[in-house]
Order: C-alpha cells, then sequence, then structure tokens
C-alpha cells in the first residue's frame, strides 16, 4: 500500500514541478481507448479509423507537404486576421469606454453585428470578394475584433477614476494620460479579450475554411469529406485541437496571467 | 444534549509532498458532560481543526474512538452541529432557509420549520435579517446566522472551528458575549477550537491546551457566569488562568 | 417609472439602428449601387414580406430553432448530470477537465466534416454539430462550477443531515448553476454559429442554407434580410433570455464569476 501512495506521491510532486504533465497525462486512456476501440472493431473502421491509421496519414501528408502547407495557409490567415482585429479593435475600444457618446452610439451597433456573427456574412463576402485571402481576412478580423473591443472596454472602464485624476493632478496630458495610464490599465482585460478573440478567430478560420476554403486545415477536413475518408478529418481535428491547445495554453494562458498578476488586476 | 467522549483520538496521514507519514494527533483522550462548554486551544498547526474534523466526522479517525451519548460516530450527521470559520452559509437561500436548512431534511414541513428558524433568529436578534440572503450581511451578522443554523437542528453536540477568527476584533468580543447568552439559554454541549487563549477562556467552563497533537493540560474555568468583557478585562482570577494557558501553550 | 426607464432606453438602444437604416434607405439608391453587389432597403423589406407570405422564412426559422433547441435538450440533460458526477470527487475532476477543456475547443463546426459523414445529410448531422457545441462546454462549466463549491460548505450540509438526495438538488446543482449557466450561454454562441454554418453545407432548410442558396442566384435581398433575421434572433435570444438569467443567478447569490 505504502509502495502506491510513494509512486502516487512521486507523480504529484512531478505534476507539482512541470504541469504540462498534468495536462498531458488524462489523455493517456482516451487514446487507449481510441485504439482499443478500433483494434476490436466495434465500429466499423470505414467510420472510425484507428490511430495507426491517422499517424501514417500524418506521416504521408507531411513528407508530401501538404500538410505544412495548409497549415502554413491556416495559420498565416488567422495570424493577418488576427492582427488586423487586434489593431483596429483596441483603438475602437478605448474610444468607445472613454466617450459616453461613443458607447451610446456604437454599442447597440455592435451588439447586433456580434449577433450576426462571422458565418452569416460568408455568402455576401463571396460575391463581393470571391474565394480569396480577402473574405477569409475579413471573417476573422470580425470575429476577433468583438472580443477584442469588448474587453477594451471593460478594461478602460474598470481602470479607477481616481487613478485618472491622480494622473491629472501631476501634470498629465489627455494624450499623456491615454498612454500612460488608459493602456497599461486597460492591458489585462485587453490580453483577455486577444485571448478570447483569437480563440474565436480560430473557429471561424475553420469555418470559413470549410465552407469556402481551397486550402488550410478545414479545408483538409471538408475536402476528406467528399472523398468519404474519415481519416483525414480525425487528423485534422486532433491536429486542431492540439495546436489550439499548445498556443492558448502555453503562449496565450501565461501572457494573461503575467499581466494580469504582475499588477495584481483582473481576476479570471 | 449529550455528553462526548474521545479515547485514544489519533491521526495520522501521509504526505504526498515529503513521502512519509505524518501524525497530526496523537493519542487525545477527553470526556465532556452534557451540556458543558469546552474550548480547545493551541498554536496553528497544533492538530485542534483536525480533532473537530474528525469528531465531525468529515475526516476518517485512524485510531482511537469517539462517542457521543455512549455511541460511536461515523460520517458527519445532525447530531454533531459545525459552525465554521469561513461560515459557510449557502449564498442562494436566504438567511432564513439557511436557518431551516437542518429541519427541512430532518422532513419538516415548510411553516413548522420558518417557525422554528424565526425563534432562533429573534434569540440572536437577526428577526430583520430573516429575508436577506448572506452576501448581504456582515461578517459578524453572517457568522450568527451559521450558528443559529447549527443550533436550530438541535444537535446533541456543537463543534466550533475558529467561528471568530474571520471577524474583526470589536464585533469578536460582541459575538463571544452573544454567544455565551446564547449557550446559557440553551445549554448545548460545546467544542470550541480557538487559538486566541483570552477567547478560550472567556467562553468556556474547561480549556484544553493543545500543542503538536497532544493535551498539554486541562484547565478548569471556575469564572461566574454570566461572563462580560467589561467585568472580566480587570479581573484578576481571569488574568490568572489565561496567562498559566498561554505560559503552556507558548512554551510547547 | 420602471416602464418610462425601460421605454426610454429601449429607445437609446435603437437610435443607432435608425440612423444606420436611415444612411441605408438614402446612400444606397443615392451611389446607384448594383443591386447584385448591395441590395436597397426596400428590395429587402419586400424580399422579407413575400417570404413571410409564402412561408419559407417561418420554415427556415422553425428548422433552424428546432435543431438548436432539441441539440441543447439533448446536450444539457447529457452534460450536467456527467459534470455533476465528475465534480464531485477532486480527483477526477482535475484528471478529466483537460480532456474537456480540449473537446471544448473543437468548436461546433469543426465536427461538421465527420458529423456529415456519420448521420447523412440533415437533421441528425446537424443537431450533432450543436450537441457536440453544447455538450462539451456545459459539462466542463458543470464540473468547474461543482468542484468549486468550497468544501465546507458541502461539509455544512452533510453535518446538518443532508443525505444524497439533498446534498445534489440543494447544494451541488444550485451552487454550480451560475457556471451552468455561463456554459449554457456560451454554449448557445457557438451552437448558433455552428448551426448557421452547418445549414450551409449540409441540408436543404434553415436560415444557413438560405443564406447559402441565395448567393448561387446573386439574391443580395435575401441574403441581408437572413444576416438581419440572424443577427435579431440572436440578440433576442442573448440579451433578453440569457444574459439576464446568468447576471440574476450570479448577482442574488453573491456568488464572483469564476473562470
Amino acid at each position: 500500500m505504502t509502495t502506491l501512495l510513494k509512486i502516487w506521491s512521486a507523480y504529484v510532486r512531478l505534476t507539482a514541478r512541470w504541469p504540462s504533465i498534468a495536462s498531458i497525462v488524462p489523455f493517456i486512456p482516451l487514446f487507449a481507448a481510441w485504439w482499443i476501440v478500433t483494434a476490436l472493431e466495434i465500429f466499423p473502421l470505414v467510420f472510425l479509423p484507428g490511430p495507426g491509421e491517422v499517424w501514417r496519414s500524418f506521416v504521408a501528408l507531411t513528407w508530401k507537404g501538404i500538410l505544412p502547407e495548409y497549415l502554413q495557409d491556416s495559420i498565416v490567415r488567422l495570424a493577418v486576421g488576427a492582427g488586423w482585429g487586434i489593431a483596429l479593435g483596441i483603438p475602437l475600444g478605448i474610444l468607445i469606454g472613454m466617450s459616453r457618446r461613443a458607447h451610446a452610439a456604437l454599442w447597440p451597433l455592435l451588439l447586433f453585428f456580434q449577433a450576426i456573427g462571422d458565418i452569416a456574412w460568408l455568402p455576401i463576402l463571396v460575391i463581393w470578394f470571391g474565394y480569396g485571402l480577402v473574405t477569409m481576412t475579413f471573417v476573422i478580423v470580425y470575429t476577433v475584433i468583438f472580443p477584442v473591443v469588448l474587453n477594451t472596454v471593460l478594461g478602460v472602464r474598470s481602470i479607477p477614476v481616481n487613478m485618472h485624476r491622480a494622473a491629472l493632478s501631476l501634470g498629465a496630458s489627455r494624450a499623456r494620460i491615454l498612454w500612460e495610464v488608459v493602456l497599461p490599465g486597460a492591458l489585462p482585460n485587453i490580453v483577455t479579450g486577444l485571448r478570447n478573440g483569437l480563440g474565436y478567430g480560430w473557429r471561424a478560420l475553420i469555418a470559413a475554411e470549410i465552407i469556402v476554403g481551397t486550402s488550410g486545415i478545414g479545408f483538409l477536413m471538408f475536402d476528406a469529406r467528399r472523398a468519404g475518408s474519415v481519416v483525414e478529418i480525425l487528423l485534422g481535428m486532433i491536429i486542431l485541437g492540439i495546436l489550439w491547445y499548445i498556443v492558448d495554453s502555453w503562449i496565450l494562458a501565461p501572457i494573461e496571467r503575467a499581466t494580469g498578476q504582475r499588477w495584481g488586476l483582473v481576476h479570471r | 444534549m449529550k455528553s462526548l467522549t474521545i479515547r485514544n483520538l489519533s491521526k495520522t496521514y501521509f504526505d504526498l509532498y515529503a513521502a512519509t507519514h505524518v501524525t497530526a494527533v496523537q493519542d487525545v483522550s477527553l470526556e465532556v458532560g452534557a451540556g458543558e462548554f469546552v474550548s480547545i486551544v493551541g498554536p496553528s498547526g497544533c492538530g485542534k481543526s483536525t480533532i473537530l474534523n474528525m469528531i465531525a466526522g468529515f475526516v476518517p479517525v485512524t485510531g482511537g474512538e469517539i462517542l457521543v451519548g455512549g455511541k460511536p460516530v461515523n460520517g458527519p450527521g445532525r447530531d454533531r452541529g459545525v459552525v465554521f470559520q469561513s461560515f459557510a452559509l449557502f449564498p442562494w437561500r436566504t438567511v432564513l432557509e439557511n436557518v431551516a436548512f437542518g429541519p427541512k431534511m430532518r422532513g419538516i414541513g415548510k411553516a413548522e420549520r420558518e417557525k422554528i428558524a424565526h425563534e432562533y433568529l429573534a434569540l440572536a436578534r437577526l428577526t430583520e435579517a430573516a429575508e436577506r440572503y448572506p452576501n448581504e450581511l456582515s461578517g459578524g451578522m453572517q457568522q450568527r446566522v451559521g450558528v443559529m443554523r447549527a443550533l436550530a437542528n438541535e444537535p446533541d453536540v456543537l463543534l466550533m472551528d475558529e467561528p471568530f477568527a474571520s471577524v474583526d476584533a470589536q464585533t469578536r468580543m460582541t459575538l463571544q458575549e452573544e454567544l455565551t447568552r446564547i449557550w446559557q439559554a440553551k445549554k448545548p454541549t460545546v467544542i470550541f477550537i480557538t487559538h486566541d487563549v483570552a477567547e478560550a477562556v472567556f467562553l468556556a467552563d474547561r480549556v484544553i491546551a493543545l500543542s503538536k497533537g497532544r493535551v498539554l493540560e486541562e484547565i478548569a474555568v471556575d469564572l461566574p457566569r454570566p461572563r462580560s468583557w467589561d467585568a472580566l478585562h480587570e479581573d484578576a482570577r481571569f488574568k490568572a488562568l489565561t496567562g498559566r494557558v498561554l505560559q503552556l501553550v507558548r512554551q510547547a | 417609472m420602471r416602464l418610462q426607464h425601460y421605454l426610454s432606453s429601449a429607445l437609446m438602444f435603437l437610435l443607432p439602428f435608425a440612423v444606420l437604416v436611415a444612411l441605408w434607405a438614402v446612400l444606397v439608391p443615392a451611389f446607384n449601387v448594383n443591386p447584385r453587389l448591395f441590395p436597397t432597403l426596400g428590395s429587402v423589406v419586400a424580399a422579407g414580406l413575400e417570404s413571410i407570405r409564402d412561408g419559407t422564412l417561418p420554415a427556415h426559422i422553425g428548422a433552424s430553432l428546432l435543431r438548436v433547441f432539441v441539440g441543447t435538450v439533448l446536450a444539457l440533460a447529457a452534460a450536467i448530470p456527467l459534470g455533476v458526477l465528475m465534480g464531485v470527487s477532486p480527483v477526477v475532476s482535475t484528471f478529466l477537465t483537460p480532456l474537456f477543456r480540449f473537446f471544448s475547443v473543437l468548436a461546433g463546426i469543426a465536427w461538421i466534416p465527420i458529423a456529415s459523414l456519420w448521420f447523412g445529410y440533415g437533421f441528425g448531422a446537424i443537431t450533432f454539430v450543436i450537441f457536440n457545441a453544447v455538450f462539451f462546454i456545459v459539462t466542463y462549466n458543470t464540473l468547474l462550477g461543482v468542484s468549486t463549491i468550497p468544501r465546507e460548505v458541502r461539509n455544512a450540509a452533510a453535518s446538518l443531515g443532508a443525505g444524497r438526495t439533498a446534498m445534489l438538488t440543494e447544494v451541488l446543482l444550485p451552487g454550480a448553476l451560475p457556471n451552468i449557466v455561463t456554459g449554457i450561454r456560451t454554449g448557445l454562441g457557438f451552437a448558433w454559429r455552428g448551426l448557421i454554418a452547418a445549414e450551409m453545407i449540409a441540408t436543404n432548410v434553415g436560415l444557413g442554407y438560405m443564406l447559402f442558396v441565395a448567393r448561387d442566384f446573386y439574391r443580395t435581398e435575401v441574403i441581408v434580410l437572413g444576416m438581419i433575421v440572424i443577427g435579431v434572433l440572436w440578440l433576442l435570444l442573448d440579451r433578453l433570455l440569457l444574459a439576464p438569467l446568468e447576471r440574476r443567478t450570479i448577482e442574488r447569490w453573491g456568488m464572483v464569476q469564476r473562470a
């Protein structure tokens, strides 16, 4: 009994030092279950292929250069779209957060257009811009901008008014206040908005690629569906999940925690 | 109200980080008569909360036995009511519903249990707060609700785990006096855990000084009741008793 | 007095739209915009009235809403009990949380290709997409909600004589409810978007389908009509139902929003 406890205790200490292990270990039983279910062919292999097949497909597609190219396409689109979304969203959010009039005029419109959702824009975008990069970028910008703006507004508004006053009484001009007080003060919320926005943007990208794409991971999945091949679909889903998991847990979340914690603001 | 007997109680557990066995409580024995008020005092980590959690049934016992009214205990139950340091009120229920919770678990009808709850709220002078939600109340008021919630269920033993530690000093003194007044009226058997020596002596009939999981000494508090802070502040006997307990607790 | 306040804030809310609509009515004809690129206000209104009269719009709306409803109800029926069961044990919940977070990421839409292969076109595939969009995130949030109920509150209930059923109905479910409602709200957001996307490629009735087919014929007035309907429907659902529900559960219990 004590040996079991000692092993468990070693595991606890290990995961305390490297928390990433704790996020990987739970997938092991899932993976094992997948392996067993497909090895026993509980569902026809056509419907649910096993890890071996998926791996082989991964290797083949990487070797042929298709997967890296699609991955690159997807990521580039996301980066461009997110970049524009942030560049437009943060100033807009600051404006709305700081000006009552801007808020009254724009907030209802923001809510409505957010409600329409990015996907619903695809048909008309295709009419206007065809199937190219512009359509994709628009969709991603559209999706990213709302969480960024909303969170920026929240961040700007949650700066205590006394901070503004303190800056004014120390002789800061309006412009300086914007740069020295508002931006840093809202930063933790902005980063949260970024993180959410990227999450939605990623999903929007996949949706756009599935519906109107000509390359990319989403397209890979939809094309495979047309060919009736579940293997690439599963591969695509796994890649999507892992990629986002990596980006979110190891890049975005730490940034968010660092800004928030360092300045003792914002709790998630 | 029933008596409480603890015989050779001990608790060891396995520390996952240190990978060793740790003894939190060692061979503690205690007899508490029905209607008696006993305080257990000791520094942080001396095992007093562990003892309370074992009596309450939240934590399994690894040695010895606990008897309430002569019968051994097994897991949590309504015979041992608990008042928590963090109040642990149900935030989604009103004050009245919180106090009526125990009777509700016993299957008592709505009208009847609300009557009971109102009685206990009146005893603590909390009647106006009946329809409020816990988050609308101050810490002191919340804890009074916590005490009445436990009492309204008429447990055989009342266990109080540093109940006034999360409350400011002045409110604490008021609450301590309130507690003695309510206790005088209902005379439950009480085990009161605290690290505040003065509080322990003020409230109890008997003080148990605990350190490193062991009982150091039991000290009878022969101060007359009812007790008030105004009277006892300068009282020589009070000072002598607190001095003795403090000495015990600090030297260990 | 409250009615007055409500009316005036509703008016303030609608004012920017009135301005937008006015601009639309004036600018599109003024710049002689090609109707194949962007419709006039009049044509959209006409299309709207016609599609209501001939029953196509209600049919599309009905189909979409029905799928959302069925998918969501099924998902909740599975997610909440599962989430509660998992959340009760700290060991199980820490172990399974990463799994559910992972699957929450695969938004409804990523399931479309596999769903349409497994269930074919139509109701089944789309409802499956919606189910997934709601299921994972609600399970995750329920799990989170239950596991963050303070140990002492559960102990308090136990020491007041609560049995297993009472613990579930009086402590676990109410305690997790703010998180559950947040999960439902987020999940429905994913579900709605996944619905529109799925309807574009996997069916022949529904709002998404309506948009997509109109694109083929350059019927921009139908597209814009559809977009407005989608926006209004979600706005109504989210702002009038979900957001107030979320706010009231959290506010009433004075609990800080977690995660």
